[in-house]
């Protein structure tokens, strides 16, 4: 395998996978190995689990900007295209109604602030998360799969010419209930 | 001459080569006619044309499309390849002889522009003046003829529909003997060799049926037939023809005399059962001259009206007493009783009342002392239905009043026969009946079907070895005849004719016959050998001579023939032909007296007890010959609001001595005889009795009039031809589904507190400016509080308006059909008009106010009133309905996607929808009659009254052409130019001096729900009664 | 591995009933909510699907019937222009409101008994308003341009819609209602479905819903977004929920109709709409815990709280009733007035209004009773009687109002025929069809949020609304 990858010049992320037994476990866990410095950690649970991301040291999530955006954006087309088709294309008379009529055009604006709001907050999602995404190395280990189910999991990237070793010692010091190291397949 | 099959066919293909010759197009189709290919083939080509009544009751399974409300669409459904082509190549053929367009001859017709051609049409022999629309050879639309002094520019519903029924699909195609084609040379051959038969006998057993009629050529022909077969009789009938009216003329003055009727001079007008402004030969004339006088000032007339059951005539009077039929003789006697003492005139006559009144002496003494009050500047009328001694009576009364000369001439009768009723036809009966009759020539209209039941017609003409018959469909007297002719469409002939006073119209005809029908002209010519030459060379003639003879007497125009001839086609009229009051007419009253004396005897022995049975001429298919017509088969009878039926009419109080409900199935037999028909309850009826309408039930007509309602000839007999006593009425226990257009008689049938839209007030009330009516009226037009600025109309040079006089409209439909046929408004039939889709554009709505056993009667005709802040445009989701600049509320058909949001939020419920494909499978011929200047909208497309805009353009392209503005009155909207009564006005409002703009001002003036501020552009002027003071409590 | 902890239950003074009932562990619950979805199809299920599949071939039928001869195969006719299209319309609109109203509104609220039905009622939303889009389209005399014209797009020629039209602005609010629901609905299902991923034992399967999961593995971070993006579909679905049925309601509201032209109807639409809608959700609920049990996490507690809203929303609706009366009467309108204090009490479809009042005002009254609302029998009986008098209600405003308007001259009568029929019942086959395979196909319930739920309870006796606290 290793004899593969000097020709193709592929060389394998390594990751090494540690199971907690609870979530308390694992929040105790992560703290601690980005206190002893660890870069590149992430947590992989059933169900989201409160403080991780104080854990892991995230920032501000992105989400509420981007649907803000979205619903500005949403608002300000409907309006304008409404005018424009009322007042300046094709203005007619319709009933005696004034061609701008700006109640009549509430309901439509505000439905299409929601729509581009909705949408670029499930779309904005998946992108910042990367995701659909069917491959990931983490996947390559067996325990993993309960990672979804009731497996509570964290994983380490290692740097280039990292020492995996002295990972694997880290994460059992943290309280891992056990601990492995995988290497992404080439496809 | 009995000639075998193969010399026969020879025959055929010889005449259909000169056909072709002649008439290539035509001759195509005829070929298709006379085929001669294996029997079987074009029988079932036949049935699929839907000519054999056998395949027109095929047309409706039982109640197979009962569900989505499809059925009795027959007429867009049947249609025959072969006809088809026929008709379209037949259609595109102008008639080979010189036809003369009105006013001016146009070198050439320029496609696209209507050519408009005078001519006429003659219903019970008497012929108005028609002006009939073309485009690029296919009549299109009827109007009358304004030039014409009877029609006056008015027309009937009848003539309106003329129309669909020249294209009609199910006339008669083939001219047979007993079923065997043949051609009409070959008829004209076989007719040569009878008369040579008869040169013998001098035609001892020659007889002709003819219809009423008044055409000098007829007269003519009629002359020289008797001159050759001097033995030979003609005999005139008419299922609704009134003698009454000849003979009582002849009691009164001894000689046969007709009451030509002029309402300008009458300020008070009596009605005896005489439906005049929605029947008989004078109805336009009268329906104009009375509603002249119908302007709400001192000067306005005002009308009694006496009838059984309630008549647009009706509707319109100030004071209905409503009394049986067979009473108004006794009335009429009492009449003269009261006012005998205050006219010497009268003399005798004052004795003559007998009997306990059956009315209301109080309303009889008020309008003798109005009658008396108003002594030569009133009249009397009685009605077809009505005995001889009535008619009689009456012509004593109105010479007592001295109206005679102002409001009524007695001229002599114009029509060449002058009875037509069953005492006419008894005599002919009598002789078939000896055997007397060897060849019996018909031209009436379906005697079979309209004759009195105790002839027994249909059995005698059995008995006549040789029957000849000529009509538009192969109808219930087809049946039995040995050679059927199908005859030509009025708008397809040429021929002459009288109006009521004596005018003479040459009709000429719009298109070449379609089907290759021949006129009476024609039938009765091949028996002076001149059946080939054709009613256009008959007719001039004719009219040469007389030309020559009035030249002779020193009449100047008559010098250049063609040149006069062709003024003659172009104006519509015959110049100077008017008939004048018969010289010296006097009555003697005693002789009257006399005379009358027994006859009124006779009638009250007839009047004996029990519920009496009227018949009346029905106001949409007459007396069955529009049977076929889906046009005034689907118009709402104007009382009952009736489609695509007739029912046995009786008042609310019969109805709960009987116990009969609204669509109750009954059985009325009297005299041995019995019909069977569905009951409906009219507020206004007679009590004691039932009327019912007749031209109904026909059994063998094109498929969209057979099976349509009863046959009430089924017991009308010679004897009690309109009334007759003791009828039983016997409910079956079934129930029957009428399709009515309003099912609700009042303006409140929930109990609001609102008032009527039609409001109909006394004149004093009208008169008086600070009446509670002015002031219900003042606050219900003007402008409303609006949250939006009102669009700025200044700016355009037309504004356009419409108001409509409740006070002149009469509810006589005519208008609906004149929409119609110029709009292109599809029929729907009997299941969709019952689920509430019918299509008319212009609805007349009919509301009775007061007592349901004696209400008062305002009906609204009600369009599209174009709302200035329409509610029914910003609900449309893709702007199919929006403003034009000049006001008009438009419809655009072609983005119209069907959310029908527009008519649910429309306050007058104007709009209609096409639920389903109502239009694109009619037939080639009816797309032929089709408006081009109106798009026919498809499936799943909302329509609605545009005010004629498609007229607008036309008339904007005109006059910008000619570089000038749209002047007031040149523009009319087909209900206005329809309208006898001219209670329509429309124009621009632009212009204050229009009649409209006038119409706009008047303190009558109100808008339809005013409360919801959409400011209708048209106005309603309120509905006026001219109250007898006398009577004012009465109703 | 997680040791099992004990179920802390009853916790709550005021929520004696449990969320979740016996001892759970996350596989445990995993197992039990995921069983009827491995678990084969059954013969009651197959039973089920096919009345369904006829019921849904029937409305294949009755719509190509309309578009072949057109609206007159329906009964509508003029003055009553919309009539069963439209009154299914909003019918099914209606229900599909309870499934966001829960899923949003109730999370919004940190509603803990939320989650055992949200995934449920999202479902149920969904596949409402799918059924309600036929109509719109359907009910137009030209589908086929309809299909399109709605829309605002450059066209040759040269028209736009007209977006003053109330129409226009369903098309909108509809077809926004139907994409955010099914966004949101998806976004909560991609935990779920990585879990079935990850359960499953064939590799087709794993490989099916591996697809769907689009390679979910639970990452904190995207934990960390997802709670944002879920939580702010919820928080714009809750407006959204409620401009929908008000902008339904303008159809009506707008017109000038007699019954049609108040200004009561926005809130007393939606407050229909999410009666209607909890009462569909108990119909399919009752028999869907009791057949793939789901009765540990769908407790009696959840039925309760559900007959509780409908008791309150019932009341709305009845004083919806009785305002439009009172204005009927105090407007002095004298159409309004003979529109509902004759026309409709006692004009010719009377009884379909007596009816609506029945079911819409009388039955929720049974939940006072807490026998009632815990009785599974009458919950059952009275949430299809409310869905009834809720379709009555649409009759009564379309059909009665409009047969009956300003000109007697115009009144007709109206009778539905076999196509308007089959139509509504062809459209329950699509729903009950839709919903079917969904029970086959993903679990029933929220499982990932009932394992964050039961987390929650085992850490946080008093369960604060707030949430956790470390």
């Amino acid at each position: 395998m290793s004899a593969g990858h000097e020709d193709s010049g592929f060389v394998p992320r390594r990751f090494v996978i540690a199971e907690f037994a609870t979530p308390e476990g694992l929040l105790a866990g992560t703290t601690k190995l980005r206190e002893a410095g660890h870069k590149q950690l992430d947590t992989h649970t059933p169900m989201p689990i409160h403080g991780l991301e104080k854990a892991l040291g995230l920032g501000r999530p992105m989400i509420p900007t981007i649907v803000l955006g979205g619903a500005i954006a949403g608002a300000l087309i409907a309006y304008s295209m409404i005018y424009f088709c009322n007042v300046i294309d094709f203005p007619i008379n319709v009933g005696n109604r004034p061609l701008h009529g700006p109640p009549a055009n509430i309901p439509i604006t505000f439905e299409l602030a929601i729509l581009l709001a909705g949408t670029s907050s499930f779309f904005g999602f998946f992108t910042l998360a990367r995701l659909p995404r069917p491959y990931h190395p983490v996947f390559e280990s067996e325990a993993f799969t309960r990672a979804s189910i009731d497996g509570y999991f964290l994983s380490v990237e290692l740097p280039a010419g990292g020492n995996a070793d002295q990972v694997l010692a880290d994460v059992r010091g943290a309280g891992a209930v056990g601990a492995e190291l995988v290497l992404e397949s080439e496809r | 001459m009995s000639c075998d099959e193969s010399q026969e066919k020879a025959k055929a293909e010889r005449e259909e080569r000169k056909g072709k010759r002649s008439l290539p197009i035509f001759g195509g189709a005829a070929q298709k006619n006379v085929d001669l290919e294996p029997r079987g083939v074009w029988r079932s080509m036949d049935e699929r044309a839907g000519v054999l009544p056998s395949s027109a009751k095929g047309e409706f399974p039982a109640g197979a499309s009962e569900l989505e409300g499809v059925s009795r669409r027959g007429f867009m459904q049947v249609l025959g390849v072969s006809t088809a082509v026929a008709t379209l190549g037949a259609a595109c053929q102008k008639p080979n002889e010189k036809i003369v367009p009105f006013v001016r001859r146009p070198e050439e017709m320029t496609p696209g522009n209507a050519m408009h051609f005078a001519t006429g049409y003659a219903l019970e022999g008497y012929t108005s003046g028609l002006l009939v629309e073309s485009h690029i050879g296919h009549p299109t639309k009827v109007e009358g003829n304004p030039s014409h002094p009877d029609t006056l520019g008015a027309t009937t519903a009848f003539e309106q529909a003329l129309i669909l029924g020249l294209y009609d699909d199910d006339r008669a195609k083939q001219i047979r003997r007993s079923d065997k084609p043949i051609a009409w040379t070959t008829f004209l051959s076989e007719t040569r060799a009878r008369c040579l038969g008869f040169a013998g006998n001098g035609g001892a057993g020659l007889r002709f049926l003819t219809g009423p009629t008044t055409s000098p050529l007829l007269a003519d022909l009629r002359r020289r037939i008797l001159e050759r077969f001097p033995r030979a009789k003609f005999v005139s009938y008419a299922s609704v023809a009134g003698d009454g009216a000849v003979d009582g003329a002849k009691l009164a003055f001894g000689k046969p005399l007709v009451a030509r009727n002029r309402l300008t001079q009458a300020s008070v007008i009596l009605s005896l059962d005489a439906d005049f402004l929605n029947d008989g030969p004078e109805q336009t004339r009268l329906s104009r001259e009375f509603s002249g006088r119908r302007e709400p000032t001192r000067d306005m007339n005002r009308l009694y009206v006496v009838e059984p059951a309630m008549t647009v005539t009706g509707m319109t009077a100030d004071h209905r007493l409503r009394l049986r039929g067979g009473d108004v003789p006794a009335f009429t006697a009492a009449l003269c009783a009261m006012l005998a003492p205050k006219l010497p005139g009268l003399g005798a006559l004052g004795t003559l009342a007998q009997g306990a009144p059956a009315w209301d002496q109080k309303w009889l003494s008020a309008v003798a002392a109005d009658l008396e009050r108003n002594r030569g500047r009133c009249l009397v009328v009685a009605g077809r239905r009505q005995p001889a001694v009535v008619h009689a009576l009456v012509a004593a009364l109105n010479s007592a009043l001295e109206n005679i000369g102002k409001t009524v001439e007695y001229g002599a009768p114009l029509t060449t026969d002058t009875n037509s009723g069953p005492e006419a036809l008894r005599g002919l009966v009598e002789e078939i009946a000896a055997g007397v009759v060897e060849t019996l020539v018909i031209t009436a209209d379906n005697p079979v079907y309209g004759g009195p039941v105790d002839f027994k017609l249909a059995q005698l003409f059995k008995r006549v070895p040789n029957v000849i018959y000529t009509a538009l469909y192969e109808d219930e007297t087809a049946g039995g005849c040995n050679y059927f002719i199908p005859a030509a469409h009025s708008l397809e002939s040429w021929g002459d004719g009288r109006a009521s006073d004596g005018v003479v119209t040459v009709i000429q005809p719009l298109i070449d016959p379609l089907w290759g029908g021949k006129t009476e002209a024609d039938v009765l010519a091949a028996f002076v050998n001149e059946g080939d030459q054709g009613t256009h060379a008959l007719l001039q003639k004719y009219w040469g001579s007389e030309a020559k003879l009035a030249t002779a007497k020193g009449g100047a125009a008559f010098a250049a023939f063609d040149a006069v001839w062709e003024r003659w086609l172009a104006d519509g009229v015959v110049p100077d032909t008017g008939a004048g009051a018969e010289a010296g007419a006097t009555i003697n009253a005693q002789a009257l007296a006399q005379a009358a004396g027994p006859l009124l005897a006779r009638e009250g022995a007839a009047r004996g007890n029990g519920i009496e049975v009227a018949f009346a001429p029905d106001p949409k298919v007459f007396d069955g010959r529009f049977a076929n017509n889906a046009w005034l088969q689907e118009l709402p009878q104007p009382v009952t609001k009736l489609t695509w039926d007739n029912a046995i009419l009786l008042s609310p109080a019969t109805a709960e001595k009987l116990s009969i409900e609204t669509g109750d199935w009954l059985t009325v037999s009297i005299k041995q005889r019995a019909v069977d028909g569905p009951a409906m309850i009219v507020p206004g009826h007679a009590d004691e009795a039932i009327t019912l309408p007749l031209g109904y039930g026909r059994e063998r007509t094109g498929h969209i009039g057979a099976q349509v309602g009863f046959n009430a000839n089924a017991i009308r007999t010679s004897e009690a031809p309109w009334f007759d006593r003791g009828a039983t009425v016997s409910v079956t226990g079934s129930k029957y589904r009428f399709a009515i257009t309003q099912d609700h008689w009042t303006m409140a049938p929930d109990g609001r507190e609102i008032p009527p839209p039609a409001v109909a007030a006394p004149l004093s009330e009208v008169l008086n400016p600070h009446s509670t009516l002015n002031e219900e009226l003042e606050g219900r037009r003007g402008p409303q509080p609006y949250i939006h600025q009102p669009w700025d109309y200044s700016k355009q040079q037309y504004k356009w308006g419409m108001a409509i006089d409740l006070n002149k409209c009469t509810g006589c439909s005519a208008c609906i059909v004149a929409c119609q046929s110029e709009n292109n408004i599809p029929v729907v039939g009997k299941d969709n008009t019952w689920r509430g889709r019918e299509m008319h554009w212009l609805r007349v709505d009919r509301y009775f106010e007061g007592s349901p056993a004696d209400p008062l009667v305002v009906t609204q005709p009600l369009g599209c009133v174009q709302c200035e802040t329409a509610p029914c445009e910003y609900v449309c989701p893709v702007n199919a309905t929006v403003h034009s600049d000049e006001g008009l509320n438009e419809m655009v058909y072609n983005r119209c996607i069907g959310t029908r949001y527009c008519s649910n939020n429309c306050p007058y419920k104007v709009r209609r929808f096409n639920f389903l494909n109502y239009t694109n499978d009619v037939s080639p011929a009816r797309q032929m009659g089709m408006n081009p200047d109106v798009t026919v909208r498809s499936r799943g497309v909302m329509e609605k009254c545009t005010y004629c805009v498609q007229r607008i353009e036309r008339k904007r392209i005109e006059t910008r052409i000619q570089g000038r503005a749209i002047a007031d009155g040149e523009l009319l909207t087909a209900c206005q130019q329809g309208c006898p009564t001219q209670a329509i006005v429309f124009g621009s409002l632009q212009d204050p001096s229009a009649k409209v703009s006038k119409a706009h001002a008047d303190p009558r003036r109100y808008d339809l729900l005013h409360e919801l501020a959409t400011r209708p552009r048209t106005a309603y002027l309120a509905r006026v009664r001219n109250l007898n003071p006398e009577l004012a409590k009465v109703d | 591995m997680a040791a099992p902890e004990p179920a802390i239950l009853p916790n709550d003074p005021l929520e004696p009933i449990p969320l979740i009932e016996g001892k759970h562990t996350d596989r445990t619950i995993n197992d039990s909510l995921f069983d009827h979805v491995w678990r084969g199809p059954g013969k009651g299920w197959w039973m089920l699907f096919g009345c369904a599949l006829s019921a849904l071939g029937l409305l294949v039928i009755a719509i190509t019937y309309t578009l072949y001869k057109g609206i007159g195969s329906w009964g509508n006719n003029i003055p009553v222009g919309w009539a069963f299209g439209i009154i299914n319309f909003v019918w099914w609109i209606g229900i599909g409101h309870a499934g966001t109203l829960i899923s949003a509104i109730l999370l919004l609220f940190q509603q803990k008994w939320r989650t055992s039905i949200n995934r449920f009622a999202e479902a149920m939303t969904l596949f409402a308003v799918i059924c309600a889009l036929l109509f719109p389209l359907l009910h137009t005399g030209r589908p086929w341009f309809a299909a399109y014209w709605l829309m605002p797009y450059p066209s040759v020629h040269r028209i736009w819609p007209q977006f003053k039209s109330p129409l226009t602005w369903d098309v909108f609010a509809v077809s926004t209602y139907f994409t955010i629901s099914l966004l949101f609905w998806f976004l909560g299902l991609v935990p779920d479905l990585a879990a079935l991923r990850d359960s499953s034992k064939s590799p087709t399967k794993r490989l099916i819903y591996g697809i769907f999961a689009m390679g979910w593995r639970g990452s904190g971070r995207h934990w960390a977004e997802y709670k944002w993006a879920y939580l702010l579909l919820a928080g714009l679905s809750t407006p959204l929920v409620l401009s929908v049925h008000t902008i339904v309601s303008f159809d009506f509201a707008v017109s000038v109709l007699p019954g049609w032209h108040t200004t009561i109807f926005p809130p007393y639409f939606v407050a229909g709409a999410v009666f209607s809608g909890f009462a569909m959700v108990l119909t399919w609920m009752l028999p869907a815990r009791e057949f793939l049990g789901l009765k540990h996490v769908v407790t009696p507690k959840h039925l309760e709280n559900m007959a509780k809203v409908m008791l309150v929303t019932g009341m709305m609706v009845t004083y919806g009733y009785v305002m439009e009366h009172f204005i009927a009467w105090y407007s002095g309108s004298e159409y309004e007035y003979s529109q509902f204090f004759r026309v409709r009490q006692h004009g010719p479809l009377a009884p379909i209004y007596w009816l609506m009042v029945t079911c819409n005002c009388v039955v929720p009254q049974l939940f006072w009773s807490k026998r009632c609302r815990t009785n599974l029998w009458v919950l059952w009986v009275a949430s299809i009687l409310i869905n009834v008098g809720m379709w009555c209600e649409r009759f009564t405003i379309v059909v009665i109002s409009l047969h009956r308007d300003f000109l007697p001259s115009s009144w007709k009568n109206y009778s539905p025929t076999w196509v308007d029929i089959t139509l509504f019942i062809g459209t329950i086959g699509l729903f009950s069809t839709l919903f079917l395979l969904f029970l086959k196909f993903v679990p029933a319930v929220a499982v990932t949020e009932v394992k964050e739920l039961r987390h929650e309870l085992a850490h946080d006796p008093t369960a604060e609304p707030a949430g956790e606290t470390h």
